[in-house]
């Protein structure tokens, strides 16, 4: 290296030092063992307020205690780097979302003797991000909302029809065709019914409870649930679930209803296949690379091309009016995008079809529980964890 | 002898009424549940008129609709589209679809928004049939 840029370099590790920590625009604090906050740079201050003399979980989150869950006490203790998604409250009282880099700092004997916290503003990514969840939402109630008037228009005339049946009968004095126009009626009050329930369903949503649940529990419920219906439909109803899966953040009842309408349409798509065969479902659940997958396998009728274009539309159903309203999978696909998953499906006709569910880890929702900041932290969005 | 109509819809409740309303005229019917059965019916006893569902599973209407108008046997059929799908509330891209479809062939000659008014689709069915 020549003597020339050997001077830059100085140059520029001079100004680094002297600058940098000043003028980056991240906000960084440094910690020490007892949650002191022994330095800060500018943008810090701006961001959480004065910090001189006071503790960093006071700070950054106004908390009176060290959180419970506390990351950079870990950090501490193993060295390692860590990147959370955090949610803390500014000195002005408003929330904050901010993504915080955790860095252990090393005294000469290799001790980690502080951690610098680097933080950054995420607080309108998260916005961003809230209001588009919400306009998805909105947008798909809307949908349903115009869907209804067509599934309604063809009970309404299942239901005229009925009427005409039952008056003409009396009419010419035809006991037959008073009992099937009044057969016709009974069936299309009873499909009303199960239209308002799933309007109810897709439309407004349960509120979602999310809470820590073992993933393999909504799962085995829904064996249980179909393990005779499906021996009353000559299939073998086989549960294949990887065992020791972490807890995951889930709304149960939703899981549960998503894998009942995927179990339910695979025993479904084996009842109508045109050859006979063992007829086998398969539901199994598993883990790879921090995604949690779930997955619907039949050996049924499978799907052609046109029908497979069109299964998570609205109101469509190959199951005819007294077995589909049509929004079974559309349902399943709203549950699975509120937790930030994915739902597939391979088919092949004459085959059968394999449904599947992919859940990322890190995009679970945060579990509620009465606007207690102590949980939402526990919980962070992501915890990735980097070996230095 | 009695003149016959093909009702297409996959929704039993309503073929069942239509057959009613229908054979209570005088008219002989026959019935399928998807374009594939409706065109297997119509190719074997030709029908006189053809009462037709836009949406359905497997072969659409709309595809039985294009098939039927460009077959020399069957094109000269009159056809009453008795549909859910008005545009209006409903599922306007499927109604939209079927417009844009159709201008390749000619127009349905009847038109009936489900639940339908039965006084004026009898009408309609006896004037196509009259002539």
């Amino acid at each position: 290296m020549t003597p020339n840029r050997l001077g830059h370099i100085e140059e520029i590790q001079e100004w680094l030092r002297a600058h940098l920590f000043d003028q980056v625009p991240v906000a960084i604090s440094i910690i020490d063992r007892n949650y002191n906050i022994v330095d800060a740079n500018p943008r810090f201050e701006k961001s959480y307020g004065r910090w001189r003399g006071r503790p960093c979980y006071e700070v950054y989150k106004d908390r009176r205690a060290p959180c419970t869950e506390c990351a950079a006490l870990k950090t501490f203790e193993d060295g390692k780097v860590r990147i959370r998604e955090e949610k803390g409250r500014i000195e002005n009282g408003n929330p904050m979302d901010y993504l915080v880099h955790m860095v252990p700092v090393r005294g000469p004997l290799g001790k980690i003797r502080f951690i610098v916290e680097m933080s950054t503003d995420i607080t309108e990514v998260k916005k961003l991000e809230r209001e588009k969840r919400e306009a998805e939402r909105l947008a798909a109630v809307g949908e349903t909302v115009a869907g209804i008037a067509h599934g309604i228009k063809n009970v309404l005339m299942g239901l005229e029809g009925g009427m005409y049946a039952v008056n003409t009968g009396i009419e010419l004095a035809d006991d037959a065709r008073i009992a099937r126009g009044w057969m016709t009626l009974e069936e299309n009050v009873k499909r009303i019914s199960e239209f308002v329930k799933e309007f109810l369903d897709f439309a407004k949503g349960r509120k979602t409870k999310v809470a820590p649940v073992d993933p393999n529990l909504p799962a085995q419920e829904v064996s249980d649930l179909f393990r005779e219906r499906a021996a009353q439909a000559g299939v073998r109803l086989e549960v294949d679930l990887e065992q020791g899966l972490r807890e995951a953040a889930l709304d149960q009842d939703a899981i549960h209803t998503c894998l009942s309408n995927l179990v339910s349409n695979a025993i479904d798509a084996c009842m109508v296949a045109e050859q006979t065969r063992e007829f086998v479902v398969t539901l199994s659940s598993r883990e790879a690379n921090g995604v949690l997958i779930y997955e619907v396998t039949d050996n049924g009728l499978g799907m052609d091309y046109e029908i497979s274009k069109k299964v998570f539309s609205k109101f469509f159903t190959t199951k005819g009016s007294d077995r589909g309203t049509g929004l079974g999978l559309l349902t399943t696909k709203r549950m699975i995008h509120q937790h930030g998953g994915q739902i597939s499906f391979t088919s092949t006709e004459g085959e059968g079809s394999t449904f599947r569910i992919e859940l990322p880890r890190g995009s679970l929702p945060i579990p509620e529980s009465e606007n207690d900041i102590q949980e939402v932290e526990v919980c962070s969005l992501r915890t990735e964890e980097v070996t230095p | 002898m009695k003149k016959k109509i093909l009702i297409v819809d996959d929704e039993p409740a309503i073929v069942s009424y239509l057959e009613m309303v229908l054979q209570d005229q005088g008219y002989d019917t026959v019935t399928a549940g998807n374009g594939n059965e409706a065109l297997d019916a119509a190719r074997a006893g030709k029908p006189d008129l053809v009462t037709l569902d836009i949406t359905m599973p497997e072969a659409s209407g709309t595809r039985f609709y294009k098939e039927l108008r460009t077959d020399p046997e069957l094109s000269e059929i009159p056809v009453i589209i008795v549909t859910a799908v008005t545009g209006l509330g409903g599922d306007k891209y499927a109604y939209e679809k079927f417009i844009s479809n159709r201008s390749l062939v000619p127009a349905p000659e009847g038109f009936f928004p489900k639940p339908i008014d039965r006084e004026a689709f009898i009408e309609a069915v006896n004037g196509l049939l009259a002539a």
